[in-house]
């Protein structure tokens, strides 16, 4: 089997912008690429994220992003899991690396999220929940995460005060990160005190609508000696995934398996185990995530996540010294669905290359990723990262 | 369809799958139409799969089974569902809340009663609505879905 290394990453803007999808996606594609050749002479083929055609009425996106990178007549492929799409697309580059299929691929994601407005944004999300009984009655994304979190809060210790620190700490985070769409701390009295989006959950537990791309270059290990110095590269060492129910009332609503499958797979695949991990992007869409997932890849015991936000000489016995969304994660960095993903595997690749800046830890050598779609853990993809020595 | 009292012991076969069959929505909503709210149930594990299909998520089984369901239960979570899709804003705020059954089968629907005043483990009763008067934005409805009844969720 191939070796799969990260060899090059770029965002656009995230926010609102005035950029179209397309045009969000050639921003990334114009980064990853600086000071390498043309994406033609370098990928082989091409994935891309998106989690809706409805945002702006395109599908297709496949051969749409590949001829705006100037790539023609090779695999171009749309992927969709929802949020997990990101992810998914680099699974798939990797998976084609290592079996020698492609040299070099091009995993990316865009969202054009704030195109049909908050009506729009709603309605094209609502689409990833079970139809015949949860969207018939009215659900929203925040409304089966806020059930997720109305039980964590029954089953442990936690508060929704505890919740509003994970908030508060990915806003710090997010401060020192020139791509995140929020780069400003918020107090916990600000959180608290803010509107109910779907009780427990205020709007500061909840991710943005966020209009963004992001693009990395997976390639061989000739490919990427060609092309890269070797200490810049990072190594794909793990990938899992599941999928778990689609149905909110399915699940257990405290515990996401699926999640953990996917983490313990690409902890096995990568033959490291989670006190390993220095550094993680879970999936934060809202806050009660972030401990859900501390808790599915092993970092924290079971109803201790919440101390995700604590340093790690103040946690519980079991914990994991690991730093959790140093990016910001998707509530701070900002989330444009198919692009978060990849927006972690640049967090990742930023912090093993040790390029990081302020928010640099030190010494991490080792990333886990959890990208998810649908509720919480319906589909999950997990990568293990680490840095080539 | 399948008889509720059946002993299915294997995989549905292809002519039990019709839309009469509650083992599809169709089926499954002309039953809740009808009052009986129905879930499979795997005779291997004993898992209720609401609504009914032909395998079971938990142990891969397809030995499944027709199980009608008590209408009581109670609330595991619930929230408020504050800016609805468009279909349902004449609703907002919405209630909604998971349920357990009485049999343990669960689903998700909304409750007729403020945020307020619910709290997990209250009791409460399903109610099958006619479409019409739940009056849900018609341009929500696909073609299959038009005649489909609407649950909720009353408080005891």
């Amino acid at each position: 089997m191939a070796t799969a290394h990260l060899i090059a990453v770029g965002s656009s803007p995230l926010g609102k912008t005035d950029l179209p999808g397309r045009d969000l996606f050639s921003r990334a594609i114009a980064e990853a690429f600086e000071g390498l050749p043309d994406p033609a002479d370098v990928v082989d083929g091409l994935y891309v994220g998106a989690q809706s055609e409805r945002y702006e009425n395109q599908i297709m996106q496949g051969t749409l992003m590949a001829e705006w990178a100037g790539l023609r007549n090779v695999p171009a492929e749309r992927v969709e899991a929802c949020a997990a799409a990101g992810a998914l697309a680099l699974k798939n580059a990797v998976r084609d690396v290592r079996a020698g299929v492609h040299d070099a691929v091009l995993a990316c994601g865009v969202e054009k999220m704030t195109a049909g407005g908050t009506e729009g944004a709603t309605n094209a999300l609502g689409a990833a929940f079970e139809r015949a009984l949860e969207q018939r009655s009215g659900i929203t994304a925040p409304a089966t995460y806020a059930l997720l979190a109305r039980r964590y809060l029954h089953e442990t210790d936690a508060t929704e005060r505890d919740l509003a620190r994970i908030a508060v700490k990915n806003h710090r985070n997010a401060a020192s990160n020139p791509r995140a769409m929020f780069q400003q701390a918020v107090d916990v009295e600000t959180v608290m005190d803010a509107p109910d989006v779907a009780p427990p959950l205020k709007l500061y537990d909840c991710a943005p609508v966020t209009d963004g791309a992001a693009a990395v270059v997976v390639a061989n290990d000739e490919v990427a000696a060609d092309l890269q110095r070797r200490h810049d590269a990072v190594h794909v060492a793990g990938v899992g995934s599941a999928a778990n129910n689609l149905a909110v009332a399915e699940r257990d609503l405290t515990f996401v398996e699926g999640a953990n499958v996917a983490a313990s797979t690409a902890y096995e695949d990568a033959d490291v185990d989670a006190a390993d991990i220095d550094v993680a992007e879970v999936h934060d869409a809202f806050t009660v995530c972030e401990a859900l997932l501390a808790e599915a890849a092993e970092f924290a015991p079971k109803g201790r996540g919440i101390e995700t936000v604590e340093d790690p000489g103040d946690r519980s016995a079991g914990w994991t010294d690991v730093q959790i969304n140093t990016s910001g994660g998707l509530k701070a960095r900002g989330h444009p669905i198919g692009a978060t993903g990849l927006l972690q595997a640049i967090e990742a690749y930023e912090q093993l290359t040790d390029r990081a800046g302020e928010r640099q830890v030190a010494d991490a050598n080792t990333a886990l990723l959890i990208n998810e779609g649908g509720v919480a853990d319906a589909h999950t993809v997990a990568h293990v990262l680490t840095h080539n020595d | 369809m399948t008889d509720t009292d059946s002993t299915t012991t294997g995989p549905l076969a292809p002519e039990d799958i019709t839309a009469e069959s509650p083992f599809t929505l169709p089926g499954f909503f002309d039953a809740l139409a009808a009052g009986r709210l129905m879930a499979a149930r795997c005779t291997e594990c004993e898992t209720h799969l609401l609504p009914p299909r032909p395998a079971c998520y938990n142990c891969g089984s397809r030995a499944v089974t027709l199980s009608e369901q008590p209408r009581t239960g109670e609330v595991v979570s619930y929230t408020s569902v504050k800016r609805p899709p468009s279909a349902f804003e004449h609703l907002a705020p919405i209630t909604v809340a998971v349920v357990e059954l009485d049999s343990s089968a669960r689903l998700t629907g909304r409750v007729t009663a403020s945020l307020e005043s619910v709290a997990i483990g209250d009791r409460v009763e399903l109610r099958v609505c006619d479409p019409e008067t739940v009056d849900i934005d018609p341009e929500f409805n696909l073609s299959y879905e038009e005649e489909w009844p609407v649950h909720v969720f009353d408080r005891l």
